[in-house]
């Protein structure tokens, strides 16, 4: 669809599904029978297939592949996703966090180079801010960019790298300065993944799958025209975007949630024996709480966007949402996991495929706490950033 | 929303904020006067009995302030039932302040014969209010505090300053009648308004914790210091931003009830929690009458049992349930 044509407001809703319920392949939904895990190749064809019928890229401007429409209609195509239950983004560093430092710091050129193969899904994006020294304090980063002519060469190590097996470039935090500069003097590439010197070494996840990696830079060569804005530039760029992403990113996800809710209730309430623990008035309390739990995360994310779409600053409520959001999720995945453990043994199909979902989802959420800021780095925000509580004197 | 509302929210809020600190110092039915005086009651109220008729969002930074102060008058159930009395004589006199007006949140009575009968209770300063609203079967009625038939009793809540009272009926005559969509007016906007309330009460106990933490020296230095109390008050101001968002999307969207509803459950359950946080930073000094955390934590408890927060889970739980059957 030519993307000129895109409508706004409720007609967009109309338009968004109108093309899910035509363009999602069958299998692709967590919560329908039928449903098979989706390989890399499938996942890439799916979301390239929404950028191209309009469902990324949506606030992006129309010369580097986006949509050129408002955050609002962001908001609407990340509600009708999530209601589906379609799989996470193979991209979504490219997306979230790539693409807009890119917007941000690159020059015309790059924006030019990046932007659209990233919402084609030609180029996916892994994320290199994390070390084995440097967690969630990142000023501790050791990774080193040195100059080479107008070329860098960078060595070090990153380590919790998403979707680095996969990826074709990397958003890399590294070093110009001294250690001792801390957050100053440090600079951002696109590094190439294929480049000499670059080794991804996958790390099994407590879920067993390998969605994460060490990886290992020995003297990468990266050229002058993939350093991303100035070398001093990096961290406060980063920090800039990260605030506002931290808000808006992955923004289906209270719906995406009521959708895992549904799928549970609907496996129980079709299991005898869960069907009677379910009504009883033990498990009330907890499954009205999390629906409440999924109201608060949409009480931050609507109004959020109406003040972004009115031009208002929304300063660290980032923050907030994401450690309730990551708290509440895995509150329910821990309820989930109780309910359907009291199953009775023999073959219940929709049982089983709600256990296989929840177990993964308790699994993986485990890192909901941990990525993008700990909890207790999002409370340490608060409490210096919001409440402006005094330090030690 | 536009920067005249804006404004105008802000007017009400600090206007509110000004007559909570008054009433303070006033006798239940001087409160009254203070607080119609500045046109708080009657803000939702219709125009032809003297109010503002505006709408919820303005009537939240009201309750808030009501809330943050510790406001000693049933304002929510004023300000809601002068709205619902429309045009009636009744609805003037509470906007003036010339009646004091309650309703008993818990129980139903019988209407028979025109005729009232029943114990109902939850109604808070029905001992000092001079007309109380009764839920019945199929609606509510209006009667008088003092009418023959009618009988104040202590009820058992935790709040001693808005105390809740039963409310015995014999054979009293209604003043006025309220039928079902009314009622069901008042109860949605009571849970908003108590999440308003509940939303001040743990602003100015997370104000109290930051202020104590920041003089009192411990181990050497100030308790603000210490971390673990630092993310102590980063989970009360947590609360404090849940109940605010689940407020806004609350006034977004009118016509959703669990969102609603959710405004409600969010406030009792993590305003409560907030409040005993902050009673706990203050130490022994906590535990002591003199401090406020516990007036703001009796309040908050009163509002959870006036709004049936535990029948509100049920209901969504129930609801859930049928959904997805």
């Amino acid at each position: 669809m030519p993307t000129e044509t895109l409508p706004s407001g409720d007609a967009y809703r109309r338009h968004v599904r109108a093309w899910l319920t035509v363009n999602v392949p069958a299998g692709l939904r967590i919560d329908q029978p039928g449903y098979r895990t989706p390989d890399l190749e499938t996942c890439r064809a799916f979301e390239a297939g929404l950028h191209a019928g309009g469902l990324a890229g949506i606030t992006w401007p129309v010369e580097y592949g986006g949509h050129g429409l408002t955050i609002r209609e962001h908001l609407i195509a990340n509600q009708e996703i999530g209601r589906l239950g379609l799989p996470e983004s193979i991209n979504s560093l490219g997306k979230e966090l790539a693409g807009p430092i890119i917007m941000a710091v690159g020059t015309e050129a790059q924006k030019q180079r990046f932007l659209r193969p990233l919402l084609e899904m030609k180029q996916i994006w892994c994320q290199g801010f994390s070390e084995p020294g440097a967690g969630s304090d990142l000023a501790g980063l050791r990774t080193r960019a040195v100059r080479d002519g107008d070329n860098w060469r960078v060595s070090g190590r990153k380590i919790w790298t998403s979707a680095s097996p996969w990826s074709d470039r990397c958003l890399l935090l590294a070093r110009t300065g001294a250690l001792e500069d801390r957050h100053k003097g440090l600079a951002l590439f696109a590094m190439r993944m294929d480049a000499p010197g670059v080794t991804v070494q996958p790390i099994r996840q407590i879920d067993g799958s390998a969605h994460f990696a060490e990886v290992i830079l020995e003297d990468v060569p990266i050229d002058a025209a993939d350093a991303l804005g100035a070398p001093d530039e990096g961290w406060s760029a980063a920090v800039r975007v990260l605030a506002i992403e931290r808000a808006t990113n992955r923004m289906y996800r209270a719906w995406r949630f009521e959708n895992e809710v549904a799928h549970l209730v609907r496996a129980c309430r079709a299991n005898p024996t869960l069907n009677g623990i379910i009504g009883s008035g033990e498990y009330h309390r907890r499954l009205a709480e999390i629906l409440v739990d999924i109201e608060i995360i949409k009480g931050y994310v609507e109004p959020t966007v109406e003040r972004l779409a009115e031009g208002e600053a929304i300063g660290d409520r980032g923050s907030l949402m994401k450690l309730h959001w990551s708290e509440a999720h895995q509150r329910f995945a821990v309820l989930a996991l109780e309910l359907l453990d009291q199953a009775p043994p023999g073959a219940d199909p929709e049982v089983a495929a709600a256990r296989e979902r929840f177990q993964h989802l308790y699994l993986r959420g485990r890192a909901e706490t941990i990525y993008a800021g700990t909890t207790e780095v999002q409370l340490g925000i608060i409490a210096d950033r919001m409440l402006k509580l005094p330090r030690e004197r | 929303m536009t920067n005249d509302t804006h404004d105008a929210l802000t007017a009400f809020a600090a206007t509110a904020a000004n007559a909570v600190a008054e009433c303070a110092g006033l006798a239940p039915r001087a409160r009254a006067t203070c607080l119609a005086e500045a046109g708080l009651i009657g803000v939702l109220a219709a125009e032809s009995a003297g109010g503002l008729a505006l709408g919820l969002d303005h009537a939240v930074p009201v309750l808030h302030a009501a809330g943050a102060g510790l406001l000693g008058y049933p304002l929510l159930e004023s300000m809601l039932l002068a709205a619902a009395l429309g045009g009636q004589a009744e609805a003037a006199r509470i906007v003036l302040g010339e009646a004091t007006a309650t309703i008993a949140w818990a129980g139903r009575a019988t209407l028979a014969g025109g005729r009232l009968s029943g114990t109902v209770g939850r109604a808070p300063m029905a001992d000092s209010a001079d007309l109380i609203l009764v839920l019945t079967g199929t609606g509510a009625a209006l009667v008088g505090a003092n009418a023959a038939g009618v009988t104040v009793r202590p009820g058992d809540g935790l709040d001693v300053e808005a105390p809740d009272c039963e409310v015995v009926l014999a054979n009293a005559t209604p003043l006025a009648l309220l039928e079902a969509d009314a009622v069901d007016a008042i109860e949605q906007g009571a849970q908003l308004l108590r999440a308003a309330a509940i939303g001040g009460a743990v602003e100015t106990c997370l104000a109290a914790a930051v202020a104590y933490t920041s003089t009192r020296v411990q181990f050497g230095k100030a308790l603000v210091s210490f971390q673990a109390l630092r993310h102590a008050m980063s989970r009360q101001k947590l609360a404090a931003e849940h109940i605010g968002a689940a407020i806004a999307r609350s006034l977004m969207r009118p016509d959703d009830r669990l969102a609603r509803a959710a405004a409600f459950a969010a406030a009792t359950r993590f305003g409560a929690a907030a409040v005993e946080s902050a009673l706990q930073l203050h130490g022994g000094m906590g535990f002591t009458w003199d401090i406020p955390m516990h007036r703001h934590l009796r309040r908050i408890r009163s509002w959870e049992a006036q709004g049936d927060a535990p029948g509100l889970h049920r209901r969504l739980a129930a609801e859930l349930l049928t959904a997805n059957a």
